[in-house]
């Protein structure tokens, strides 16, 4: 308890010091490594926690951002709306989800990136089409602007991440968990695996939304082109890296991915060519995909094998 | 006396302030009373890497001369580039930019139709002003954009007015060729608003998506439709790509396309003969080396003396014009004693026309409402015996149909 009451006070702390201490420049590469933390919480428990491998979360992140720029709502009524959609797109997806597994699905799910690139250009009347749109709503956040969403920003980790890790503790989250070690066996026990698929890709597209409308309103415009394969991979790269299946996956995944690219360049190689920092950051990956099986969680407890569960072994 | 001499003095060293203040402006974000620093961003790395690197060399070419030259802007303020790379990324993009932004007096540089779609909210929020290294006719209306260039809109009109009423298109069947994006878009909606003022249709309209590899969709479509001519809004590798598909289904209509979407290795390529034969690429300016234009001569001597190993490089010309267009907003704000960012807004908007002795068509600027960018474009057919492999067919062409467009 002592420990997680001092892990709590840092936190608390760092919250509070860091917008105040930190230039504009590092509390965006953190503002947007936040909310890359939150759309990567609901890849995580889908692919981490069920076991869905997808490469389809570009789709959800890209429908969550046009809903924050089409509904001409204030962020804080368009971020609920937007994950209210991608819920409810997450559960159209589920048909596909109960019928395929592993590969087959990934590759089921990428479709949708290709049908959301399709809508968003298409269906201009929303979207703006190839133009896009810049009528996102703005943020009445307190301090200069990076600082108000920095302040805003983390919470919803903290909240993403929290919920995420309740889920996975809850009943849902022991289906889950069963779901991801073998469906016939979780279904022979009795677990709703179709349910159980619909509310992982429910969640999971409800928190991707929800950071979609979130970088839209940050940026203050959203394009068809934010929106391509690319993306779905680098969150499935954050999961990886960040230790899929762990409640810390997000968050350490989205700053290795999103901010260690910057941290290279000011750190370790400043002044220097910039392929000099993707070398490193390639290298940063080689070296945590060959060393680390859990990723890059640095915290992370090894077990024991013959005591780990089979919900403790990635699997996808 | 004493009343009045204190008056006279005090008068006196109020005049001297103000005397001062008129002749020196004061420190603003990005200038420290000496040099003016200036931002960059654009990509170092990654494909578009090709293009962000000779285009900052073209800039960083102009202010190496300016300075050493003419002691910088108004004689006496250096200019210095401060870059930073975008790898082409949006959210890199916003993040280098929120680095830059409280060091630099304005941005010389960003890259990227869908980048500076990005920055604009941000660029509106901070007042800062940024010239984009895009053809975007979008740019026109915007505050905080100093664009150059003629947009890729009155590139297509008059190209399409050149291919009917001057090459002999009167009566043949016109096509359209795009990718799915901004650049897209506005090369079609060019080449349709040209069409509707000559009375000309198009045929048929195919589009791409960017990263696609093959063209059979695309090139069947516009064959079936019989077009003799295709306009196209493509990038360099896809330009290739089409043409080498066409080429082998036997379908050999007259190719247009933007700069963009022309790379001098086509001239020598495996398609160099189709290229010869059927391709023209509109772009600005003259041929690499063209000395009969006052630009290009300055821009060459001082490549000789700044920069002697820069190989011939269209991107390069265009990063030098737009530094040029910069310094002469610089040179207007250093009239008005004024480098903050509402003085660099107000400088753009009383610099009256940007000038670019024949490397562009001039610009006048004013407020957003009364900017009038060049109509003017080059037409140039492929010969691998020229540095860029163009050759210039028609410099500066005005026609109609792109005189008559009109920006939203």
């Amino acid at each position: 308890m002592k420990r997680t009451a001092a892990l709590a006070a840092a936190a608390a702390a760092l919250y509070i010091v860091i917008p105040l201490r930190t230039s504009d420049y590092w509390l965006s590469v953190l503002n947007l490594a936040g909310i890359a933390a939150i759309g990567a919480a609901g890849l995580n428990l889908l692919s981490g926690y069920c076991g869905q491998l997808s490469l389809g979360h570009a789709a959800f992140l890209g429908t969550g951002a046009y809903v924050c720029a089409a509904l001409g709502a204030p962020l804080w009524v368009a971020v609920p709306a937007a994950a209210l959609l991608g819920a409810a797109l997450g559960v159209l997806v589920t048909p596909f989800a109960v019928r395929l597994r592993t590969h087959t699905l990934a590759i089921a799910t990428l479709a949708l990136v290709f049908i959301g690139q399709h809508v968003f250009r298409e269906w201009t009347s929303v979207t703006g089409g190839n133009a896009g749109r810049s009528d996102l709503p703005v943020v009445d956040l307190p301090g200069a602007a990076d600082q108000g969403w920095f302040w805003l920003v983390w919470p919803l980790v903290a909240a993403s991440v929290a919920l995420v890790a309740a889920i996975a503790r809850s009943r849902l989250g022991r289906d889950m968990a069963a779901v991801r070690a073998d469906e016939r066996a979780a279904a022979v026990v009795g677990v709703n695996v179709a349910a159980t698929k619909a509310a992982a890709f429910a969640l999971s597209g409800a928190l991707a939304a929800a950071a979609g409308a979130l970088y839209g309103a940050y940026k203050g415009y959203v394009g068809p082109e934010d929106w391509g394969l690319l993306v779905s991979i680098q969150y499935l790269a954050m999961v990886l890296i960040g230790g899929i299946g762990t409640v810390k996956a997000p968050v350490v995944g989205a700053l290795f991915v999103t901010a260690l690219p910057r941290l290279v360049e000011e750190v370790v190689s400043p002044g220097t060519a910039p392929q000099v920092t993707q070398i490193f950051f390639g290298l940063a990956i080689v070296a945590v995909a060959s060393l680390r099986r859990r990723g890059v969680d640095v915290t992370a407890r090894p077990r024991p094998r013959s005591t780990a569960s089979c919900a403790d072994q990635p699997q996808l | 006396m004493r009343r009045p001499t204190a008056v006279v003095i005090a008068l006196l060293l109020a005049a001297a302030v103000t005397a001062c203040g008129r002749d020196e402006p004061s420190a603003a974000p990005g200038f420290d009373g000496r040099t003016i620093k200036v931002g960059v961003l654009t990509p170092l790395t990654g494909p578009v890497a090709a293009v962000g690197k000779p285009l900052t060399a073209g800039g960083q070419l102009y202010f190496d001369w300016l300075n050493a030259e003419r002691g910088g802007v108004a004689g006496r303020y250096k200019v210095e580039l401060v870059t930073e790379d975008t790898a082409y990324r949006a959210d890199t993009a916003l993040s280098k930019y929120q680095k830059l932004k409280d060091g630099v007096v304005l941005f010389e540089q960003a890259l990227g139709t869908a980048i500076v779609k990005n920055l604009v909210p941000s660029l509106d929020r901070d007042g800062i002003v940024a010239s984009p290294a895009s053809l975007a006719a979008d740019w026109v209306r915007q505050r905080h954009l100093l664009a150059v260039g003629a947009p890729y809109q009155v590139q297509f009109a008059n190209a399409l007015d050149y291919y009917v009423n001057d090459a002999g298109g009167r009566d043949r069947r016109v096509c359209f060729l795009g990718v799915a994006n901004p650049y897209g878009d506005a090369g079609l909606a060019g080449l349709e608003a040209a069409a509707r003022a000559l009375g000309v249709p198009v045929a048929a309209t195919a589009r791409y998506n960017q990263g696609d590899t093959a063209f059979t969709a695309p090139v069947n479509q516009l064959s079936d439709a019989r077009c003799d001519a295709v306009f196209m809004a493509t990038f360099s590798g896809d330009t290739s790509r089409f043409v080498g598909e066409a080429e082998s289904r036997q379908f050999t209509p007259r190719y247009v396309v933007q700069a963009t979407g022309w790379d001098p290795s086509l001239a020598t390529g495996p398609l160099a003969a189709v290229m010869a034969r059927s391709l023209w690429v509109m772009g600005e300016g003259t041929e690499w080396g063209d000395r009969r234009v006052k630009g290009q001569a300055d821009m060459l001597d001082r490549l000789a003396r700044f920069a002697p190993g820069q190989a011939p490089d269209y991107y390069f010309v265009f990063g030098y014009y737009q530094a040029w267009a910069v310094a002469q907003v610089l040179e207007r704000a250093a009239e008005r004693n004024d480098f903050t960012r509402p003085g660099i807004v107000r400088a753009m908007e009383s610099v009256g026309t940007l000038r670019f002795d024949g490397l562009s068509g001039d610009y006048a600027y004013g407020p957003p409402a009364a900017r009038v960018p060049p109509r003017a474009s080059t037409l140039f057919s492929v010969d691998a015996a020229k540095p860029l492999g163009l050759a210039a067919l028609e410099v500066n062409l005005q026609t109609d149909a792109a005189r008559r467009y009109v920006f939203p």
